[in-house]
């Protein structure tokens, strides 16, 4: 949806997205990589930041802990959407809202040493007053030793604690009951950077995580028929990236990431042969069962043609041990993670790519494409009719199959001056083919969208006034509508032929935001930001849905609901 | 891990309650295969029980069914009755003699034009339905209700029920499937669900519930129907046509199952 961004970005540094080929330190996911670092704080003065808006604020505070040894941030959101629903004596007990904290720390120990702190805690809160309630959460833990060894060698060592957990509750009279999941991680990293001549910089380390993945397990009146517990998994992966400059035109970036996934012990697992339960294992806790090992080979090469063009092919296959698997077409908290066990293997994609890059007017605009194809193996499914939530055991109920995708990026990018800003097309197909889902032939994934433009602009009238606009434009997701219908027990059921053969209307929307910078005063920086979120009112379908016509029940009626139309916002930001 | 989705849902319930709107859309509709739709039921009540044929049509007709009325419909059970069953109307199948015991398997085979399908179903063994209770619980200041149907599920794992609800005389479309995936061996305690939009249990209504012992086969039709709820980011599962226990390409049910039903009434 884009309206509340997931970062905080007072408490960020940077943010890189690493699409498809990423170099061998990064792993565990077969999809793009967002690499976001966190600001460090400032060491020598106190500065607040912070925004004032309609719907949510921010603060965050930084400054030395001892001057030029050491800092800290501390940066915080909520939003309030609630605060107007108490204001409505009709919505009153309703309970909306979202916040989180990031904190970091950092000191310098002497030249060679340095040590990072840093913690994040986020929580969703959605209810209705005692009755019921959602609530997800998200709470990481880092410490980081940065470590010079020579003027060669340097070494990051983390260890990294996360919790990502959400309980539903129910409480209406005599019900009373939780569904709880969640996954805990423990991880330990350490990373290894050898600038070892002008031409040749490598990266190696390893990786280890405890997997902790508890389904959703019910609790109170209601509970689950066959105990449920949580299943750990051990992560291992080592690495070895070589970037390597041949030449002022030619550069290479290779390596591998060998990734192992081992079952560990504590639970039973079942063998399933199609539906056939063929045998269980009972594996004895932090005892192991079947490892999985995977090589992952990575493998980037640049081309520079002249000063302002060059090409670029890459391949990699990447790894992925853990599992979504999700009840409905939206994101919900009904959502599973699953780890690799004896019947799921470990997801595998394969990408191939090549791009052409091309700068014009001394780097003011730059021009990109780019063309992808990438195949994944052993991707999930499940049955038709399954309740992951209450089954004894999801993999009872699982399916399994390929996916393909492919497709051509083309980018246009202006840098510098008044307008900057860039204009984005995609051009893409993804596909799933499992079998015992659409009678085992290729279908649309839900996310398969032909076309994607986006637009971003920026135009700064002057050192106070700036403007800026964004436009998306997307082929609807993939979804599958009736054809046909029958009654049965006096009711309209509708008949279905193929997966994902049908599209959801296009989305499209444009969002503005003026801002408006008093830089006057001497130490204090203020903002005024004014955006409407669809100018154009847009309604754009959130679902579709059929049913009988309550005028006319002989006719059938189809029904698009489309979420907000205008939303405007004002935020006073303030930074002293 | 994915925190940013469930701004998703926030965002669903914000603007349901404020700014959502819907609308009536046309679609272009692409051709239906038309399909042969049996809905048989056995239960534990005395006979004659019905078989209904009719034929599927495009999403764009008006409901009007095509009945099918040159079909012959058989069901036999393990025990060595066999029912040929007689035509009445609309497509409707009477059986003569068979009746409906717990434990029993029904066979059920049908011919249209030459085509055969065939079913089967065993009656599960009957749950008793206690009663009924009322559960009330404020949101928003006002008292809503909810149905409690009191039964004690038995030890063994595998019971699946279906409850329908009627609210004064407006049957609630919803599907009310429960499966001892959930308190196996217990009394239950789960409500029903509420009933469908443009109802609601107030003050003075009277409920009436039927209560059905099913089995896996028609757990599964049930459940996979009440997952749909359209198409979108703001739906429910991707659609198919719900699993059924008939072979030969037909669409529809052949269950085999008890029937029980109680009455309360909502006090003030």
């Amino acid at each position: 949806m884009g309206f509340f961004s997931t970062f905080n970005s007072d408490a960020i540094k940077d943010a890189t997205l690493i699409k498809g080929n990423a170099p061998a330190q990064y792993g565990g996911r077969l999809s793009s990589v967002l690499d976001v670092k966190m600001k460090e704080g400032n060491n020598k003065n106190y500065t607040v930041n912070g925004g004032l808006g309609l719907i949510s604020s921010r603060l965050s505070i930084e400054g030395p802990i001892q001057e030029d040894k050491s800092s800290f941030i501390l940066s915080g959101r909520r939003t309030y959407a609630d605060v107007f629903l108490k204001a409505s004596d009709k919505f009153k007990d309703n309970i909306l809202y979202f916040y989180d904290f990031n904190a970091k720390a950092n000191y310098i120990i002497n030249e060679k040493n340095r040590i990072y702190f840093s913690g994040y805690f986020g929580k969703d809160e959605l209810g209705l007053g005692s009755s019921f309630g959602i609530n997800w959460g998200n709470k990481t833990g880092t410490v980081r030793w940065n470590r010079v060894i020579n003027n060669k060698l340097f070494l990051n060592t983390s260890f990294i604690y996360s919790d990502y957990s959400y309980t539903v509750g129910l409480k209406n009279g005599e019900t009373n009951f939780n569904v709880n999941s969640n996954i805990k991680d423990a991880n330990i990293k350490q990373d290894y950077t050898f600038y070892m001549n002008p031409k040749n910089t490598i990266r190696f380390g390893f990786n280890s995580i405890l997997h902790t993945i508890t389904p959703s397990i019910f609790s109170g009146t209601v509970n689950n028929s066959v105990n449920k517990v949580g299943r750990n998994g051990l992560e291992n992966a080592v690495y070895f990236n070589n970037n390597f400059k041949a030449n002022q035109q030619l550069t290479f970036d290779y390596g591998f990431r060998a990734s192992a996934y081992s079952i560990m012990g504590g639970d039973v697992y079942n063998l399933y042969n199609g539906n056939e339960k063929t045998s269980s294992i009972l594996l004895q806790k932090n005892s192991f069962g079947k490892t999985y090992l995977n090589l992952e080979p990575r493998f980037t090469s640049n081309y520079r043609i002249n000063d302002f063009s060059s090409v670029k092919i890459a391949y990699a296959r990447n790894v992925q041990h853990l599992h979504l698997l999700s009840n409905s077409t939206a994101s919900s908290p009904s959502d599973q993670w699953i780890g690799d066990s004896y019947n799921i293997r470990p997801e595998l994609a394969d990408q191939t790519s090549i791009g052409y890059t091309r700068n014009l007017k001394n780097n003011t605009y730059e021009l990109g494409a780019e063309l992808y194809y990438k195949e994944m193996q052993n991707q999930l499914d499940y049955k038709d009719g399954t309740n992951i939530n209450t089954i004894a055991d999801v993999e009872s109920a699982l399916l399994y199959g390929i996916g393909r995708a492919y497709g051509f990026e083309l980018l246009a990018k202006k840098k510098t001056g008044i307008l900057s800003g860039w204009i984005s097309y995609t051009l893409s197909k993804t596909e799933r083919k499992i079998e015992g889902i659409n009678g085992g032939n290729w279908y649309n994934a839900k996310q398969d969208r032909t076309h994607d433009i986006s637009i971003v602009t920026i135009v700064e009238l002057n050192p106070k006034w700036s403007v800026s606009g964004v436009f998306v434009y997307n082929t609807g997701n993939a979804v599958t509508f009736p054809t046909g219908k029958y009654s049965l027990g006096g009711q309209t059921i509708y008949q279905y032929a193929n997966r994902n053969t049908n599209r959801m209307p296009t989305y499209h929307r444009l969002d503005l935001s003026v801002t408006y910078e008093n830089r006057d005063r001497k130490k204090h920086e203020t903002s005024w930001n004014f955006s409407l979120y669809n100018v154009y009112g847009r309604e754009n379908a959130y679902r579709i849905s059929f049913q009988d016509d309550p005028l006319d029940n002989t006719k059938t009626q189809i029904v698009q609901t489309a979420l907000f139309r205008w939303v405007p916002s004002v935020t006073y930001n303030f930074k002293f | 891990m994915k925190l940013h989705f469930n701004i998703v849902i926030y965002l669903y319930c914000l603007i349901m309650l404020f700014t959502s709107c819907d609308k009536i859309i046309t679609l272009p509709f692409t051709d239906n295969d038309s399909r042969v739709i049996i809905e048989a039921n056995i239960t534990d009540q005395s006979g004659p029980y019905i078989v209904k044929l009719s034929r599927s049509i495009n999403i764009d007709q008006s409901n009007i069914y095509p009945v099918v009325d040159n079909g012959t419909v058989i069901i036999s059970d393990n025990t060595g009755v066999k029912d040929t069953l007689k035509y009445s109307s609309v497509g409707i199948y009477k059986t003569k003699l068979i009746r409906g015991v717990y434990g029993r398997t029904y066979s059920l085979e049908v011919t249209v034009d030459g085509k055969k399908y065939t079913a089967q179903s065993t009656m599960p063994d009957k749950v008793n339905l206690d009663s009924l209770r009322i559960n009330t619980f404020p949101i928003n200041g006002k008292n809503q209700y909810s149905i409690i149907p009191v039964f004690t599920d038995p030890l063994e794992l595998g019971n699946s029920y279906r409850f329908i609800q009627q609210i004064n005389d407006t049957l609630d479309n919803n599907y009310n499937i429960f499966n001892d995936n959930l308190n196996n061996g217990k009394i239950n305690q789960r409500p029903l669900g509420p009933p469908k939009k443009d109802i609601s249990i107030k003050n003075f209504d009277i409920i009436t519930v039927e209560m059905q012992c099913i089995t896996t086969s028609a757990q599964l039709y049930y459940f996979t129907l009440s997952q749909q709820s359209g198409a979108g980011p703001g739906g429910g599962t991707a659609p198919t046509n719900p699993p059924n226990n008939i072979v030969g390409g037909a669409l529809g049910l052949f269950s085999a199952h008890t029937s029980q039903t109680k009455t309360i009434r909502i006090p003030n």
